[in-house]
């Protein structure tokens, strides 16, 4: 009957709480855009701050699915129009009661690496390092292009008995702020 | 119009109201399966939770809608509020009792369903289970640690080529899958593994060498390859401080490696499925709150709406009810159209208004036909000269027409429902004509014809009576009906008619012999005179006057019975009134006693035969001259007016004397012929004055001034082209003078 009563509560709150989901935990400490040979190369250093609801359900097992968005677009780009580049770089952070190690995993390539330590599993995912994100080639010279990055925790990916809960609590909004730059070839 | 933009507008609410109804049903149908096993609905859930918190508002809304008018109209009173309340009450209380009941056991068995999915017991064993695999683990890990530790102390070599071999062979000695040396930063100096195509030792991460480093040895498991193979890794530091530290990995075997994994896996799951346990329980018990909050609105909103629906009839027929209260019989109300009982209710309703409307109708058409019937009953009494009273079974007057007024001279129709006495109060000389009705009422007697004369100021009125009963609808007697004539008139008519009769026959029976008698006395007298003695002469000569003077006499007298039984010719002509009457006045200049005329009819003509009009004034005047004539004071005086009413434009003539005036008892007699107090006279001048007047088409009035005296009024119409007097009454001219 509480969970009933919650819920009604949770109901209630829901519009007045959509704006706190928006509440940043996660950040960009470092980018840095160059070029790396034929590539426009991104480092980056991302810090995941996690909350003590995300960090439990994570000791229970629960894996937890983070991603980079990188979008880059001309300048001038009406809404409508398509992005030069739209990359996600999905990884999965998740915990072995056994060994008592985490485990990172890139879900895109399939590598996982073992960690000792939570932050030294996080600090790992938060690394990146000569990302591509285009060609110097398909580049227009002269053109004005927006650099934009988003990360955040993908909660379409969590167990679904799970996902109600997360829509709607601001524990579980955990995202950055864009982070854009601007390019001129 | 109105009614049908209004009856629009509800079914375009309704039938949004029932499409919210559909779309919550479907939302809540899809977020069911959002939080139990659609990947692909998930995704909508904070859609759909949004799209149904907004249709719960809409529909909180709706019913708080109704409530408040609900509680307006209940408060105004207005028809069908009490019953609408009273069956939303019931409505809401036999919905939300059961779906309260339903709820409160669904989520109890939901929640304690989801409890028992979990045991005590199971998580103990679960966690004993890996307590039980890290024990056995950590035992192993321990002799390996103890093992690298050892192998440590057997790297004596200082070269790297020597290192490396001496790596080589410690692995093959230990058993282990790789063994690395590495120096104080992490860096890989030599490294030996089983497979020998692998190049790239597998390196503890940064926080495991910085531990090491720090002088506390690791040792720990470890996925090695792709195949995730479960290894220990070991990593020890040089006990020589030789500043190097040996990194060693183990394989476990298949059997404890396979267990290892079967155990975490049912762990992480079973703790999985733990930590979700209330997630599962907030996500049903979410859906089923929305399907409460959903069917409670949706309930409390159609108990208003049922309840309206069955109500509106019952409150049409109030209102019908009361609209035909207040005499609206034509009030038809729109049938339901369910075919119930109210349907029924309705039509029997409106079949009753239109009957009643029918009769209505009838009963102002009948009304209608009585009001004409009424009207022309009225107009015939109003036209007649007959005069004409309804009395009730008591002689209470219920009925007179304006003849009776004028015939009665008194506003009887104002004393409708009063007793006919009550006229003799306000005219005594009505009293014979009241007792002969009053008599003939309650003597009962039947139908009866009686002719009653009236003594009036002015002379007597014959009054011509015919009572005949009226009867009720029953056997009862229903008062009578009382029709009179004033047939004065006609009896003076009639009078005057057998008056000219009689002297037309005194004319040509005694005029005829009156000239041989008086051409006799005369050849009496011529031949006898002068053959007689003086004496005989004197007695004949007396003799014969008298008998040529009584022969005048009677001539005269026999003349004049001619000249009023005779018609006369009357040749009117324009006379100025006050002009002639001013002429006539002046013969009597000087008389004795004196003549005055006070003219008051300036410019106004009237049409008369100055001959007859003139022997009018003389006889007048005369006679008034011979009613004073005894007085010292005795005068006469004449006056002219004018009266210019649009229904009486006439003239009259004044003639007034102060001498003892008219015995109020002979008044009605005064123009009948023969008829005189004077010692001398025909008793023919008043009757002929009254009759050469009447030729000219006016009256003769006679009556005794207020003063004292007699006063004889001629009222004569004006000529027809006349039009110098169109408005107003010329006043009196104060002067008097004499003629």
């Amino acid at each position: 009957m509480r969970a009933g009563l919650a819920c009604a509560g949770l109901l209630l709150g829901t519009l007045l709480l959509a704006s706190a989901v928006a509440a940043a935990e996660f950040g960009f400490d470092r980018v840095e855009v160059g070029m790396g040979g034929e590539y426009v190369l991104i480092d980056a250093d991302v810090s995941y701050d996690l909350t003590d609801a995300v960090l439990e359900a994570l000791e229970h097992g629960v894996p937890l699915t983070f991603e980079l968005h990188v979008q880059l677009r001309r300048a001038d780009a009406w809404i409508w129009d398509k992005d030069v580049v739209e990359s996600r770089i999905r990884s999965v952070l998740r915990y072995h009661p056994l060994s008592g190690l985490y485990e990172v995993r890139d879900l895109a390539s399939g590598t996982k690496e073992s960690f000792a330590t939570r932050e030294a599993a996080l600090r790992t995912l938060g690394r990146i390092r000569a990302f591509p994100v285009i060609r110097v080639d398909q580049l227009e010279s002269g053109e004005h292009y927006v650099l934009r990055m988003q990360t955040f925790l993908d909660i379409d990916a969590l167990p679904l008995p799970l996902r109600p809960k997360a829509y709607i609590s601001p524990d579980w909004g955990l995202e950055s702020k864009t982070w854009e730059w601007r390019l001129q070839p | 119009m109105a009614a049908a933009a209004v009856k629009r507008l509800r079914v375009g609410a309704l039938a949004a109201v029932l499409s919210l109804l559909v779309l919550l049903l479907i939302a809540l149908h899809m977020i069911s399966g959002a939080v139990q096993d659609s990947e692909r609905l998930s995704q909508w859930f904070v859609p759909l939770l949004l799209f149904t918190t907004l249709g719960l508002i809409t529909l909180a809304l709706l019913v708080a809608y109704n409530l408040y008018r609900l509680l307006r109209e209940y408060r105004a009173q207005v028809a069908g509020s009490r019953l609408t309340a009273r069956m939303v009450m019931l409505f809401t209380l036999l919905s939300l009792a059961p779906v309260t009941v339903v709820y409160y056991y669904s989520l109890q068995f939901l929640l304690r369903g989801i409890d028992s999915w979990f045991d005590v017991r199971v998580d103990n064993a679960m966690e004993d289970a890996l307590q039980l695999g890290r024990a056995s683990l950590d035992l192993h890990k321990r002799e390996l640690l103890r093992s690298t530790e050892r192998l440590s102390y057997e790297l004596e070599d200082s070269s790297k080529a020597a290192l490396a071999l001496s790596v080589g062979m410690l692995r093959i000695e230990s058993g282990a899958t790789e063994l690395s040396l590495l120096d104080s930063a992490g860096r890989v100096v030599a490294s030996s593994n089983l497979d020998s195509d692998v190049l790239v030792p597998d390196l503890p991460d940064s926080s495991i060498i910085q531990q090491v480093a720090s002088g506390k040895n690791y040792v720990g498991l470890a996925p090695i390859g792709d195949a995730g193979q479960l290894h220990v890794r070991c990593l020890v530091r040089d006990p020589l401080d030789r500043g190097f530290m040996l990194q060693a990995l183990y394989p476990v075997s298949d059997t404890i490696s396979n267990l290892s994994v079967s155990v975490q896996g049912a762990y992480v799951d079973y703790k999985e499925s733990t930590y979700l346990r209330e997630s599962i329980k907030f996500s049903f018990s979410l859906t089923l709150s929305l399907v409460l909050l959903v069917s409670l609105l949706a309930a409390v909103w159609m108990a208003f709406f049922t309840a309206r629906r069955l109500v509106a009839p019952i409150t049409d027929i109030a209102a019908g009810t009361r609209a035909v209260a207040d005499g609206e019989y034509d009030k038809q109300l729109p049938v339901p159209r369910a075919h119930d009982e109210l349907s029924f209710l309705v039509a029997s309703f409106n079949a009753m208004t239109r009957r009643i409307a029918l009769a209505r109708n009838a009963a102002e058409r009948s009304q209608r036909e009585l009001q004409a019937q009424h009207a022309y009953l009225e107009t015939v009494l109003g036209a007649l000269s007959t005069g004409v009273m309804a009395l009730d079974e008591v002689g209470r007057i219920e009925t007179a027409n304006p003849a009776a007024e004028h015939i009665l001279r008194l506003p009887v129709r104002q004393s409708q429902g009063r007793t006919l006495d009550a006229l003799t109060v306000e005219s005594g000389q009505l009293t014979p004509f009241v007792e002969r009705v009053i008599e003939g009422l309650e003597g009962d007697s039947g139908p009866w014809t009686e002719e009653i004369t009236l003594s009036r100021g002015e002379g007597r009125q014959v009054l011509l009576c015919r009572c005949s009963p009226l009867f009720a609808d029953g056997d009862g007697h229903g008062g009578q009906v009382l029709v009179f004539d004033d047939v004065t008139a006609l009896v003076k008519a009639q009078r005057d008619a057998a008056w000219s009769e009689v002297a037309r026959r005194l004319a040509h029976e005694i005029k005829n012999p009156l000239t041989p008698i008086q051409l006799s006395a005369e050849r009496l007298r011529r031949k006898l005179l002068g053959h007689l003695p003086e004496d005989d002469r004197r007695m004949l000569d007396r003799a014969t006057q008298t008998i040529v003077q009584q022969v005048e006499a009677m001539k005269a007298m026999v003349n004049a019975f001619s000249d009023y039984a005779k018609p006369s010719r009357v040749e009117p002509e324009p006379l100025e009134l006050d002009a002639y009457v001013a002429s006539v006045v002046e013969l009597y200049r000087g008389s004795v006693p004196p003549v005055y005329y006070r003219p008051g009819a300036p410019d106004v003509s009237i049409e008369a035969d100055p001959v007859r009009l003139r022997q009018v004034l003389h006889n007048l005047v005369k006679n008034a001259q011979e009613a004073v004539a005894e007085q010292a004071d005795g005068q006469v005086s004449l006056a002219t007016e004018v009266h210019l009413d649009d229904d009486t434009r006439h003239v009259e003539i004044h003639i007034e004397d102060n001498g003892p005036g008219f015995d109020p008892d002979s008044l009605g007699q005064v123009f009948d012929p023969y008829v005189t107090t004077k010692a001398k006279g025909t008793g023919l001048g008043l009757a002929i004055v009254k009759k050469i007047v009447e030729e000219h088409g006016g009256q003769i009035r006679v009556g005794n001034a207020e003063a004292g005296g007699a006063r004889v009024t001629v009222l004569l119409p004006l000529a027809s082209g006349d039009r110098q007097h169109t408005a107003g009454k010329v006043p009196h001219r104060p002067e008097r003078k004499q003629a």
